[in-house]
């Protein structure tokens, strides 16, 4: 970042640019590498973003929740014999109905729940499921069934067919990932702007000082002749250094709305940016985030309840926080895990790979309660729940009702949508 | 682009004056995945002929079969015959688990390639062998096997340095290549095209230099080639499914067999400037040179009987390939990235598929699943904002130690089973800079640039790296954190993306 925040080494909005050259200084005067999304926007009036569209935001619980201690059957007496060590006991679990209840650590959600802004699709998965964290992640992320093989997630095939109304600045990401690495979900048939910020905004005085040194680097001239494929990549790396700087614009003087408490986690901090970004009024509408550690082969009970506090305490600062800012009747949260875990508990406190789970979708326009059917207790020792609802069909909603995007396009299919929102 | 030689001396061998440590920084770049200076410094030392003769040697050194594949391959015939005699549900689920099993040991060969393809003394073969592969395209996509992909490279290695023409035969031979390119459908009476077209388009001669009835009769002279994967996945001849009749291939008639085909292909005069053109495609540039500079290099390789270890060493060898135009220019594949930076940072490969495997897709090259018959298209297709970021994400991640809590329990397995067989260095530790701290910055700029960076920069780029080194820092180890901060962002430049 520059010392003074008042002259940046690069123009960060059209405006700023216009207003400069509008100064006197022509566009290469403040940089050899014009970013090209200001060269464009010169050349052709764009339009405005749309800032009231709306926006989903996916929650990956990686690992694989334990769904049947999540949303706890307190009633079943199968339950307990399934997890004589394990199972939640019914004084303690928080009571969506008269025979489930949330986990305890839930508190948060549980209040979303009373208030009607959190749904719960129970026993969610696929035919013929598949116990590889791995593939189960691929088929979760591309959408497939669990013996099609598809290069492209479903977030990056919505965006092939969505984007072609381009936002006003071309350069806007119009998917953003909190995540190490870029979700297979993103991954679509061409390229589209995409935007990655490291979990809990990585490490931000080193993120500043790399950025501004990369600035520098490009800015000075090249030893003799530049050869093309260098000013390509400068090019193509100021581009993004441009985004990247804007964001971080955008995080730095975001403060969060009255009463929403984001607890001290990198979790938190990403849902904290996704907030930021979402009132900055980008053009975004998909965002990733993730909460890691749900693979509970030992020693679940505390892990667990570590987790599930972190993801219920966060999605309540998030809601709050897009309430205080009135965008929640546009942004729609989802969690998704790449498989629940087995019913019987192992012999070391924990569960082993599993199938089906419940998943949440949290919003103000959500169609709160309990939606599905439970799982079926009726099984042997290590026998799998079999699952009730197809995961694409709460993609399907998510496309039709909430994106406004033909599902069969992306999903290649027709999957019945769910009442949600 | 102007070219420094005629085509007359382009493949005149280097002069003995012009070797030095710029021409061996950039030969090991060009040839394997970077430069280390004790590498560089043995170069100089032998000289550019002797370096030639050890980065392409008479005898390769094979990747052994990794156990996980060996296993499958042993057991995966009996699991698929057990699968064929069940029934309903059971029976989708076993072909499930062995398709499963498949790709999991396709995953393994993957990272076991790359810790082999990591040790600079094997780099060069690896990375010729990665470059025959984009010409004999197989993918396990539709192989479906890991010990067919892994006997395709396996014999591309073997092969890759003799006689192109042996090689082709071999490869017509891969059972991975009979299954890729269909030729297990091509029957007496109904010949698949498939391969006969590939094998005229895409690995001997290139495009317009063959008629489609040369396809057609080429592909009836390759009838009878089989490979069951399901049986164990032998290459088999199968007479009674051959075609003996006469067929007219490049004007010459006879009752041509598969290896009639190749021998007759590499007749023609467009073999040897194929080869050659794909090689400047791989490791010189992006704009390929005029065909008057191919035909002196092809022709020579042609009077040495198709030899490939002669065609690298003259191509390698060449005032072209150190002429000025062709220094620090070239955009670096995603293995040659993370590979480069394995070596460059000192560190082992991470036997994690999550932090190998996925980073290398995200970046646009998933081993062993090319795109296409045409492989990868390479240069600045390797770029975009989505595929940059993902190289800058690599390098942090190198740079931060791998946070165990976060990995799932078979990660954790995998990450102690290698710790026991001594590969630890998964991140990038102090040892590797402590180094420079007592250099004054300016020295340490200098250094870092050399070390890392295959394109000259200006004074004023050394310069901000510099005072980038000198800034005051509140960390307890201030000059050892800024040095790491200056590699990290260094190579995350776009320099840094050329070779």
């Amino acid at each position: 970042m520059s010392s003074n925040p008042t002259t940046p080494f690069l123009p960060t909005t059209r405006r700023e640019f216009l207003r400069r050259s509008g100064g006197g200084l022509g566009l290469l005067a403040f940089s050899r590498f014009a970013p090209s999304f200001l060269v464009q926007s010169t050349l052709a009036a764009t339009p405005a973003p749309e800032k009231d569209r709306s926006i989903l935001v996916l929650v990956q619980l990686a690992g694989g929740n334990d769904g049947l201690n999540t949303l706890i059957p307190f009633e079943d007496p199968d339950y307990y014999r399934l997890r004589p060590t394990l199972g939640i006991a019914k004084d303690q679990v928080l009571r969506a109905s008269d025979t489930l209840g949330l986990h305890p650590s839930c508190t948060a959600m549980h209040q979303l729940l009373q208030d009607g802004k959190l749904a719960i699709v129970q026993n969610v998965g696929y035919p013929n499921p598949n116990r590889s964290h791995f593939r189960s992640s691929e088929i979760w992320e591309t959408a497939s069934a669990s013996d099609a093989f598809i290069s492209t997630g479903w977030i990056g095939r919505y965006l092939d067919n969505a984007c072609t109304g381009a936002p006003a600045d071309s350069h806007d990401p119009v998917a953003v990932h909190i995540t190490n690495g870029v979700p297979q979900s993103f991954v679509g048939e061409h390229e589209h702007p995409t935007f990655g910020l490291l979990p809990g905004g990585g490490n931000r005085r080193d993120n500043e000082e790399t950025r501004q040194l990369l600035e520098t680097m490009i800015s000075k001239p090249a030893e003799g002749t530049e050869n093309a494929n260098a000013t390509f990549l400068k090019h193509t790396l100021m581009d993004a250094l441009v985004t990247e700087k804007k964001v971080q614009r955008v995080l730095d003087v975001y403060r969060p709305g009255a009463g929403a408490n984001y607890p001290g986690n990198p979790f938190a901090a990403s849902l904290r940016n996704v907030a930021a970004l979402i009132s900055a009024g980008l053009p975004t509408r998909v965002y990733f985030v993730s909460l890691s550690g749900f693979d509970t082969h030992t020693n679940q009970v505390r892990q667990q309840a570590n987790l599930l506090t972190q993801l219920s305490d966060g999605l309540a600062a998030f809601q709050r926080d897009l309430e205080a800012h009135q965008l929640d009747s546009q942004v729609a949260t989802m969690t998704f895990s790449e498989f629940g875990r087995r019913p019987s508990e192992n012999q070391s406190q924990g569960t082993d790979h599993g199938t089906a789970a419940p998943l949440f979708v949290m919003g103000s326009r959500v169609k709160g309660g309990l939606h599905g059917t439970a799982p079926s207790l009726k099984l042997e020792r290590n026998q799998d729940l079999t699952f009730s609802t197809d995961f694409r069909q709460v993609y399907a909603t998510a496309l039709d009702r909430w994106l406004d995007c033909p599902s069969q396009t992306v999903l290649g299919g027709k999957f019945e949508p769910l009442p949600i929102v | 682009m102007t070219l420094s030689f005629p085509a007359t001396e382009a493949w005149q061998p280097l002069p003995d004056r012009d070797w030095n440590a710029a021409a061996a920084a950039h030969l090991l770049r060009r040839t394997g995945w970077t430069a280390r200076p004790e590498d560089v410094d043995r170069a100089v030392h032998d000289g550019l002929a002797a370096t030639l003769d050890r980065l392409f040697p008479a005898e390769a050194s094979l990747l052994p079969k990794p156990r996980s594949v060996a296993r499958l391959e042993e057991e995966g015939p009996k699991l698929i015959r057990a699968a064929q005699q069940m029934t309903g549900d059971d029976k989708v689920r076993a072909q499930r688990e062995s398709q499963e099993r498949a790709r999991m040991a396709v995953q393994d060969l993957s990272i076991k390639w790359l810790q082999y393809a990591a040790r600079p003394g094997q780099a060069a073969l690896a990375k010729w062998v990665l470059f025959l592969s984009d010409v004999y395209v197989v993918s396990a996509d539709k192989v479906k096997s890991a010990a067919l992909i892994y006997d395709h490279f396996d014999l591309l290695a073997r092969h890759g340095l003799g006689p192109a023409p042996v090689l082709s035969k071999a490869v017509s031979r891969s059972p991975a290549m009979v299954i890729y390119l269909d030729l297990n459908q091509n029957q007496r009476r109904a010949p698949n095209e498939n391969f006969a077209r590939e094998l005229l388009e895409l690995f001997v001669l290139g495009e317009g230099n063959y008629s489609e009835q040369d396809i057609k009769e080429a592909a009836r002279a390759f009838t009878g080639y089989r490979a069951q994967p399901f049986q164990g996945g032998e290459f088999r001849y199968a007479p009674a499914q051959h075609d003996p009749g006469p067929k007219t291939i490049f004007g010459e008639t006879g009752s041509f067999t598969g290896d009639d085909v190749i021998d007759l292909a590499y007749r023609q005069k467009a073999a040897s400037t194929f080869l050659p053109h794909e090689l400047v495609k791989f490791y010189l540039s992006d704009s390929p040179l005029p065909v008057d500079y191919l035909a002196p290099l092809g022709e020579d390789w042609r009077a040495h009987g198709y030899e490939l270890r002669d065609l690298a060493q003259r191509f390698f060898g060449s005032r072209i390939f150190f002429a000025p135009e062709f220094r620090g220019n070239f955009i670096k594949s995603p293995v040659q990235f993370y590979l480069g930076l394995v070596q460059d940072l000192a560190l082992d490969v991470t036997p994690l598929a999550r932090f190998t495997l996925n980073p290398l897709r995200q970046m646009g090259q998933w081993l062993y699943y090319p795109p296409n018959v045409r492989g990868w298209v390479g240069g600045r297709n390797w770029i975009n904002s989505a595929t940059l970021a993902s190289r800058r994400q690599l390098v942090e991640s190198l740079f931060a130690p791998v946070n165990e809590d976060s990995l799932n329990a078979d990660e954790q397995i995998e990450l102690v089973a290698a710790r026991t067989n001594g590969v630890t260095d998964f991140s990038v530790s102090d040892r590797l800079l402590e180094g420079f701290t007592p250099l004054d910055p300016g020295a340490a700029a200098g250094r870092l640039v050399n070390r890392f960076l295959a394109v000259p920069v200006a004074p004023a780029f050394r310069d901000s790296v510099a005072q980038f080194i000198a800034a005051s820092d509140p960390e307890p180890t201030p000059r050892l954190r800024r040095l790491r901060r200056a590699a990290v962002t260094l190579l995350q430049s776009p320099e840094y993306q050329l070779c």
